[in-house]
Protein backbone atom coordinates (compact mmCIF):
# COMPACT_ATOMS: atom_id res chain seq x y z
CA UNK A 1 0.00 0.00 0.00
CA UNK A 2 3.03 2.08 0.80
CA UNK A 3 4.34 1.95 -2.50
CA UNK A 4 1.44 2.40 -4.57
CA UNK A 5 0.95 6.05 -2.75
CA UNK A 6 4.55 6.85 -3.50
CA UNK A 7 4.18 5.88 -7.18
CA UNK A 8 0.88 8.67 -7.44
CA UNK A 9 2.35 11.30 -5.47
CA UNK A 10 4.93 12.32 -8.46
CA UNK A 11 2.13 11.83 -11.30
CA UNK A 12 0.20 14.23 -8.76
CA UNK A 13 2.30 16.73 -8.85
CA UNK A 14 3.85 16.53 -12.52
CA UNK A 15 -0.46 17.15 -13.36
CA UNK A 16 -0.02 20.06 -11.09
CA UNK A 17 3.37 21.55 -13.05
CA UNK A 18 1.68 21.37 -16.14
CA UNK A 19 -1.75 23.30 -15.38
CA UNK A 20 0.60 25.79 -14.26
CA UNK A 21 2.72 25.47 -17.48
CA UNK A 22 -0.34 26.25 -19.63
CA UNK A 23 -2.06 29.21 -17.36
CA UNK A 24 1.19 30.87 -18.52
CA UNK A 25 1.46 30.73 -21.85
CA UNK A 26 -0.52 33.56 -22.81
CA UNK A 27 2.04 36.22 -23.95
CA UNK A 28 4.60 33.28 -25.45
CA UNK A 29 8.50 34.78 -25.90
CA UNK A 30 10.39 33.38 -29.63
CA UNK A 31 12.38 31.90 -26.85
CA UNK A 32 9.17 29.40 -25.24
CA UNK A 33 7.56 28.80 -28.56
CA UNK A 34 11.22 27.10 -29.90
CA UNK A 35 11.62 25.31 -26.43
CA UNK A 36 10.48 22.36 -25.85
CA UNK A 37 8.10 20.66 -24.48
CA UNK A 38 8.57 20.29 -20.11
CA UNK A 39 8.58 17.18 -19.18
CA UNK A 40 7.01 16.11 -15.86
CA UNK A 41 8.79 16.92 -13.40
CA UNK A 42 8.96 13.95 -10.67
CA UNK A 43 8.47 14.24 -7.06
CA UNK A 44 12.06 15.55 -5.35
CA UNK A 45 12.50 11.88 -4.03
CA UNK A 46 13.67 13.35 -0.90
CA UNK A 47 9.98 14.16 -0.33
CA UNK A 48 9.20 10.55 0.35
CA UNK A 49 11.17 10.73 3.90
CA UNK A 50 8.39 13.00 5.56
CA UNK A 51 6.41 9.45 5.13
CA UNK A 52 8.86 7.96 7.68
CA UNK A 53 8.80 7.63 11.31
CA UNK A 54 10.94 9.83 13.27
CA UNK A 55 14.17 7.61 14.33
CA UNK A 56 16.60 10.55 14.26
CA UNK A 57 19.17 10.98 17.24
CA UNK A 58 21.30 8.33 18.85
CA UNK A 59 19.86 4.86 19.72
CA UNK A 60 21.76 3.08 22.60
CA UNK A 61 21.29 -0.68 23.77
CA UNK A 62 19.01 -0.92 26.69
CA UNK A 63 18.30 -4.08 28.99
CA UNK A 64 14.87 -5.34 29.95
CA UNK A 65 12.77 -2.52 29.40
CA UNK A 66 9.77 -4.54 28.97
CA UNK A 67 8.12 -6.96 31.48
CA UNK A 68 8.38 -10.11 30.11
CA UNK A 69 11.34 -9.78 29.01
CA UNK A 70 12.73 -9.33 32.61
CA UNK A 71 10.86 -12.66 33.59
CA UNK A 72 13.40 -14.55 32.34
CA UNK A 73 14.17 -13.70 28.65
CA UNK A 74 13.28 -15.67 25.48
CA UNK A 75 13.20 -19.30 25.70
CA UNK A 76 16.30 -21.46 24.95
CA UNK A 77 16.88 -21.88 21.09
CA UNK A 78 16.44 -25.21 19.53
CA UNK A 79 19.73 -26.44 18.46
CA UNK A 80 20.97 -29.10 15.90
CA UNK A 81 23.31 -31.69 17.60
CA UNK A 82 26.17 -29.78 16.10
CA UNK A 83 25.61 -26.42 17.72
CA UNK A 84 23.98 -28.01 20.79
CA UNK A 85 26.94 -28.88 22.89
CA UNK A 86 29.01 -25.60 22.16
CA UNK A 87 25.75 -23.70 23.18
CA UNK A 88 25.46 -25.81 26.72
CA UNK A 89 29.03 -25.61 27.19
CA UNK A 90 28.75 -21.30 27.17
CA UNK A 91 25.53 -21.86 29.45
CA UNK A 92 27.55 -23.52 31.84
CA UNK A 93 30.77 -21.53 31.97
CA UNK A 94 27.96 -18.50 31.85
CA UNK A 95 26.42 -19.93 35.20
CA UNK A 96 29.43 -21.00 36.81
CA UNK A 97 31.46 -18.03 36.01
CA UNK A 98 29.65 -15.18 35.63
CA UNK A 99 31.71 -12.80 32.84
CA UNK A 100 33.21 -15.76 30.80
CA UNK A 101 32.57 -15.79 27.14
CA UNK A 102 33.60 -17.38 24.53
CA UNK A 103 37.17 -16.52 23.66
CA UNK A 104 36.52 -14.74 19.87
CA UNK A 105 37.89 -12.68 17.67
CA UNK A 106 36.33 -9.63 18.21
CA UNK A 107 38.58 -9.29 21.06
CA UNK A 108 41.54 -9.24 18.42
CA UNK A 109 38.85 -6.31 16.76
CA UNK A 110 37.72 -8.79 14.10
CA UNK A 111 34.10 -7.70 13.82
CA UNK A 112 31.26 -8.88 14.79
CA UNK A 113 28.68 -9.92 11.78
CA UNK A 114 24.71 -9.84 11.47
CA UNK A 115 22.55 -9.69 13.94
CA UNK A 116 25.50 -9.85 17.19
CA UNK A 117 26.79 -6.31 15.44
CA UNK A 118 23.62 -4.89 16.37
CA UNK A 119 23.69 -5.81 20.03
CA UNK A 120 26.82 -4.76 21.16
CA UNK A 121 27.04 -2.34 23.93
CA UNK A 122 27.38 1.00 22.52
CA UNK A 123 24.69 2.85 20.26
CA UNK A 124 23.48 2.64 16.97
CA UNK A 125 22.26 5.03 14.24
CA UNK A 126 20.10 5.34 11.51
CA UNK A 127 19.62 7.59 8.60
CA UNK A 128 16.76 7.60 5.49
CA UNK A 129 17.75 8.84 2.33
CA UNK A 130 15.46 7.71 -0.90
CA UNK A 131 15.20 3.72 -1.23
CA UNK A 132 17.55 3.42 1.45
CA UNK A 133 17.91 2.70 5.63
CA UNK A 134 21.66 3.25 6.60
CA UNK A 135 22.76 2.14 10.35
CA UNK A 136 26.02 3.26 11.59
CA UNK A 137 26.75 1.51 14.41
CA UNK A 138 29.29 2.61 16.67
CA UNK A 139 30.96 -0.41 18.42
CA UNK A 140 33.65 -1.55 15.54
CA UNK A 141 32.50 1.98 13.07
CA UNK A 142 30.51 -0.05 10.99
CA UNK A 143 28.08 0.16 8.87
CA UNK A 144 24.69 -1.49 6.98
CA UNK A 145 22.99 -0.54 3.88
CA UNK A 146 19.70 -1.54 3.92
CA UNK A 147 18.08 -1.01 -0.03
CA UNK A 148 13.84 -0.44 0.56
CA UNK A 149 13.78 0.89 -2.98
CA UNK A 150 12.14 -2.63 -4.19
CA UNK A 151 15.38 -4.42 -5.59
CA UNK A 152 15.64 -8.03 -4.92
CA UNK A 153 18.14 -9.47 -2.93
CA UNK A 154 20.91 -10.02 -5.28
CA UNK A 155 21.00 -13.89 -5.85
CA UNK A 156 25.21 -14.82 -5.63
CA UNK A 157 26.90 -11.76 -3.39
CA UNK A 158 30.20 -11.90 -1.56
CA UNK A 159 29.94 -13.12 2.23
CA UNK A 160 30.71 -10.33 4.55
CA UNK A 161 30.43 -9.59 8.07
CA UNK A 162 27.25 -7.66 7.66
CA UNK A 163 25.78 -9.70 4.91
CA UNK A 164 23.78 -7.54 2.42
CA UNK A 165 20.26 -6.27 3.55
CA UNK A 166 16.89 -5.48 1.27
CA UNK A 167 13.85 -3.98 3.42
CA UNK A 168 10.57 -2.47 3.23
CA UNK A 169 7.98 -0.51 5.04
CA UNK A 170 5.13 -1.90 6.71
CA UNK A 171 3.41 1.12 7.48
CA UNK A 172 6.27 2.38 10.72
CA UNK A 173 7.49 -0.64 11.13
CA UNK A 174 10.94 -1.20 8.45
CA UNK A 175 11.39 -5.02 8.08
CA UNK A 176 14.50 -5.88 6.90
CA UNK A 177 16.32 -9.66 5.18
CA UNK A 178 19.94 -10.27 5.31
CA UNK A 179 21.57 -12.96 4.28
CA UNK A 180 25.19 -13.33 2.41
CA UNK A 181 26.93 -13.05 6.42
CA UNK A 182 30.09 -14.60 6.72
CA UNK A 183 29.82 -18.53 7.73
CA UNK A 184 32.97 -17.57 10.88
CA UNK A 185 30.43 -14.96 12.64
CA UNK A 186 28.30 -15.50 15.67
CA UNK A 187 24.85 -16.16 15.19
CA UNK A 188 23.74 -15.82 18.54
CA UNK A 189 26.04 -15.16 22.04
CA UNK A 190 27.50 -18.68 22.80
CA UNK A 191 27.20 -19.67 19.20
CA UNK A 192 30.31 -19.68 16.82
CA UNK A 193 29.89 -20.13 13.17
CA UNK A 194 26.98 -20.64 10.94
CA UNK A 195 26.28 -22.15 7.54
CA UNK A 196 25.81 -20.28 4.50
CA UNK A 197 21.94 -20.41 4.49
CA UNK A 198 22.30 -18.36 7.43
CA UNK A 199 19.09 -16.15 7.17
CA UNK A 200 18.01 -12.81 9.62
CA UNK A 201 15.07 -11.12 9.43
CA UNK A 202 15.00 -7.82 11.60
CA UNK A 203 11.19 -6.11 12.14
CA UNK A 204 12.28 -2.32 13.85
CA UNK A 205 9.56 0.01 15.16
CA UNK A 206 8.97 2.15 18.12
CA UNK A 207 7.06 0.68 20.53
CA UNK A 208 7.16 4.00 22.29
CA UNK A 209 8.08 7.61 21.50
CA UNK A 210 11.76 7.24 22.64
CA UNK A 211 11.99 3.55 22.81
CA UNK A 212 12.80 1.30 19.36
CA UNK A 213 12.14 -2.49 19.40
CA UNK A 214 14.27 -4.85 17.14
CA UNK A 215 12.46 -7.91 16.82
CA UNK A 216 15.55 -10.50 15.21
CA UNK A 217 14.69 -14.21 13.59
CA UNK A 218 17.81 -16.22 13.00
CA UNK A 219 16.78 -19.15 10.19
CA UNK A 220 19.88 -21.58 9.60
CA UNK A 221 19.02 -25.42 8.96
CA UNK A 222 22.38 -26.19 10.00
CA UNK A 223 22.10 -24.23 13.87
CA UNK A 224 18.59 -23.59 14.45
CA UNK A 225 16.15 -26.31 14.69
CA UNK A 226 13.30 -23.82 13.94
CA UNK A 227 13.38 -19.88 13.75
CA UNK A 228 14.62 -18.66 16.60
CA UNK A 229 13.69 -14.84 17.22
CA UNK A 230 14.62 -12.67 20.28
CA UNK A 231 14.07 -8.86 20.53
CA UNK A 232 16.21 -5.75 21.86
CA UNK A 233 16.09 -2.62 22.98
CA UNK A 234 17.32 0.95 22.35
CA UNK A 235 16.67 3.97 24.35
CA UNK A 236 16.45 7.59 22.13
CA UNK A 237 19.98 10.14 22.87
CA UNK A 238 18.56 13.52 20.89
CA UNK A 239 21.89 14.80 21.90
CA UNK A 240 23.99 12.27 22.07
CA UNK A 241 26.71 11.81 18.77
CA UNK A 242 28.20 8.40 17.39
CA UNK A 243 31.19 8.50 18.36
CA UNK A 244 35.01 7.32 16.90
CA UNK A 245 35.84 3.76 17.36
CA UNK A 246 38.99 2.37 15.66
CA UNK A 247 39.71 -1.23 17.79
CA UNK A 248 42.68 -1.32 16.95
CA UNK A 249 43.65 2.26 17.98
CA UNK A 250 44.86 1.03 21.41
CA UNK A 251 44.02 -2.42 21.83
CA UNK A 252 45.64 -4.82 25.04
CA UNK A 253 43.56 -7.90 24.65
CA UNK A 254 44.48 -9.11 21.15
CA UNK A 255 44.34 -12.98 21.33
CA UNK A 256 47.47 -14.65 22.30
CA UNK A 257 48.92 -18.08 21.23
CA UNK A 258 46.46 -19.72 23.31
CA UNK A 259 43.76 -17.78 21.40
CA UNK A 260 43.11 -16.24 25.17
CA UNK A 261 42.98 -11.95 25.34
CA UNK A 262 46.54 -11.37 26.18
CA UNK A 263 46.59 -7.86 28.07
CA UNK A 264 49.35 -6.69 27.24
CA UNK A 265 51.25 -4.36 29.52
CA UNK A 266 53.68 -2.85 26.83
CA UNK A 267 53.01 0.71 26.11
CA UNK A 268 52.11 0.71 22.55
CA UNK A 269 50.48 -2.86 22.32
CA UNK A 270 50.23 -3.16 18.40
CA UNK A 271 53.96 -2.70 17.90
CA UNK B 1 7.22 6.04 50.89
CA UNK B 2 9.65 2.65 51.58
CA UNK B 3 9.14 1.83 48.12
CA UNK B 4 10.34 4.65 46.68
CA UNK B 5 13.39 4.59 48.85
CA UNK B 6 14.71 1.28 48.05
CA UNK B 7 13.67 1.24 44.48
CA UNK B 8 16.12 3.05 42.87
CA UNK B 9 18.62 0.92 44.71
CA UNK B 10 17.25 -2.27 43.18
CA UNK B 11 17.30 -1.01 39.47
CA UNK B 12 20.61 0.39 39.93
CA UNK B 13 21.97 -3.16 41.25
CA UNK B 14 19.85 -4.60 38.42
CA UNK B 15 21.36 -2.59 36.25
CA UNK B 16 25.15 -3.62 37.24
CA UNK B 17 24.28 -6.88 37.35
CA UNK B 18 23.46 -6.76 33.99
CA UNK B 19 25.92 -4.92 32.82
CA UNK B 20 28.73 -6.62 34.29
CA UNK B 21 29.36 -9.36 32.04
CA UNK B 22 28.69 -7.04 28.77
CA UNK B 23 31.45 -4.03 30.78
CA UNK B 24 34.31 -5.53 29.14
CA UNK B 25 33.02 -4.74 25.32
CA UNK B 26 35.10 -6.54 23.13
CA UNK B 27 36.27 -9.29 24.74
CA UNK B 28 35.64 -11.32 28.40
CA UNK B 29 36.18 -10.55 31.76
CA UNK B 30 38.25 -14.24 32.49
CA UNK B 31 41.56 -12.46 32.80
CA UNK B 32 39.99 -10.20 35.82
CA UNK B 33 39.48 -11.17 39.49
CA UNK B 34 35.92 -9.53 37.98
CA UNK B 35 34.04 -7.81 41.49
CA UNK B 36 37.36 -8.42 43.67
CA UNK B 37 38.11 -4.60 44.76
CA UNK B 38 41.53 -3.60 45.54
CA UNK B 39 43.18 -0.14 45.81
CA UNK B 40 46.41 1.33 44.77
CA UNK B 41 47.72 4.91 45.38
CA UNK B 42 49.78 6.05 42.88
CA UNK B 43 51.18 8.84 40.31
CA UNK B 44 49.31 9.37 37.23
CA UNK B 45 51.87 8.47 34.46
CA UNK B 46 49.59 8.28 31.34
CA UNK B 47 46.55 8.57 31.20
CA UNK B 48 45.08 6.81 27.31
CA UNK B 49 41.92 8.29 26.21
CA UNK B 50 41.60 5.78 23.83
CA UNK B 51 39.09 3.07 22.20
CA UNK B 52 38.57 0.15 22.34
CA UNK B 53 39.50 0.63 25.95
CA UNK B 54 41.21 3.79 28.33
CA UNK B 55 44.24 2.77 29.95
CA UNK B 56 45.76 4.52 32.92
CA UNK B 57 49.56 3.87 33.15
CA UNK B 58 50.26 4.90 37.34
CA UNK B 59 53.46 5.08 38.98
CA UNK B 60 52.90 3.24 42.16
CA UNK B 61 55.62 3.88 45.37
CA UNK B 62 56.74 0.29 46.69
CA UNK B 63 59.28 1.77 49.09
CA UNK B 64 62.91 2.27 49.76
CA UNK B 65 62.80 4.47 46.57
CA UNK B 66 61.74 2.27 44.70
CA UNK B 67 58.66 2.10 41.91
CA UNK B 68 56.60 0.03 40.37
CA UNK B 69 54.54 0.32 37.06
CA UNK B 70 51.15 -0.45 36.55
CA UNK B 71 48.63 -0.61 33.97
CA UNK B 72 44.73 -0.43 34.24
CA UNK B 73 42.06 -0.82 31.37
CA UNK B 74 38.89 0.92 31.74
CA UNK B 75 35.85 1.22 29.95
CA UNK B 76 36.10 3.17 26.32
CA UNK B 77 35.50 6.87 25.99
CA UNK B 78 31.85 5.46 24.71
CA UNK B 79 30.74 4.68 27.79
CA UNK B 80 32.90 7.02 29.88
CA UNK B 81 32.38 9.77 28.11
CA UNK B 82 28.93 9.82 28.26
CA UNK B 83 29.02 9.87 32.00
CA UNK B 84 30.96 12.75 33.19
CA UNK B 85 34.56 11.67 31.82
CA UNK B 86 36.90 13.69 29.46
CA UNK B 87 39.76 12.71 27.98
CA UNK B 88 40.77 15.69 30.91
CA UNK B 89 39.33 13.96 33.69
CA UNK B 90 43.24 12.92 34.65
CA UNK B 91 46.43 13.97 33.67
CA UNK B 92 49.90 13.03 33.98
CA UNK B 93 51.13 13.97 37.51
CA UNK B 94 47.83 13.57 39.35
CA UNK B 95 48.14 11.41 42.80
CA UNK B 96 45.12 9.28 42.63
CA UNK B 97 43.20 6.47 44.61
CA UNK B 98 42.40 3.61 42.82
CA UNK B 99 39.65 1.23 42.92
CA UNK B 100 40.43 -1.67 40.58
CA UNK B 101 39.93 -5.38 39.70
CA UNK B 102 43.13 -7.33 39.38
CA UNK B 103 44.61 -9.75 37.02
CA UNK B 104 44.40 -13.47 37.95
CA UNK B 105 47.77 -13.62 36.98
CA UNK B 106 49.30 -11.63 39.12
CA UNK B 107 51.08 -9.12 37.03
CA UNK B 108 50.96 -5.29 38.12
CA UNK B 109 47.32 -4.40 36.36
CA UNK B 110 43.70 -4.88 35.85
CA UNK B 111 40.59 -2.89 35.11
CA UNK B 112 39.51 0.38 36.84
CA UNK B 113 36.48 0.82 38.75
CA UNK B 114 36.45 3.99 39.93
CA UNK B 115 39.43 7.27 40.54
CA UNK B 116 39.82 9.41 43.74
CA UNK B 117 41.53 12.50 42.47
CA UNK B 118 44.09 14.78 44.42
CA UNK B 119 40.93 17.43 45.11
CA UNK B 120 38.85 14.34 46.86
CA UNK B 121 36.70 13.64 43.87
CA UNK B 122 35.93 9.70 43.08
CA UNK B 123 35.12 9.53 39.26
CA UNK B 124 32.78 6.29 38.96
CA UNK B 125 34.44 3.48 35.93
CA UNK B 126 31.57 1.66 36.03
CA UNK B 127 28.02 1.49 36.45
CA UNK B 128 28.16 1.01 40.80
CA UNK B 129 26.47 -1.42 42.64
CA UNK B 130 24.45 0.96 44.36
CA UNK B 131 24.37 4.72 44.81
Amino acid sequence: MTRTRMRAAPVAVGAMVLVVGCGSQGTPSATQSTAPPLAPIAENPYASLARLPDWSGVWEPTFSPRPRARQGGPAPPKLTAAYAAQYAKFQQKNRTTPGINFVSDVASCVPPGVPQSMQEPYPIEFLFTPGRVTILIETYSLVRRIYTDGRPAPADPDPTYQGTSVGHWEGDTLVVETSAILPETSPLNGINGHSDKFHVTERMRLVKPDLLEVTTTRVDPAVFVEPYTTSSYYRRHRDWQIMEYVCQQNNHDALDAQGKPAFSLKHNPGE
Amino acid sequence: MKLSRWLPQVVLCSTWLALGPIASAHHSTAMFEWGKEKSLTGTIERYEWTQPHTFLWVVVPRGQGRTQEWGLEGMSPSWLGRRGWSRHSLAAGDKVMIVYYPLKDGRPGGFYVRVTTPDGHTLAALPQRSQ
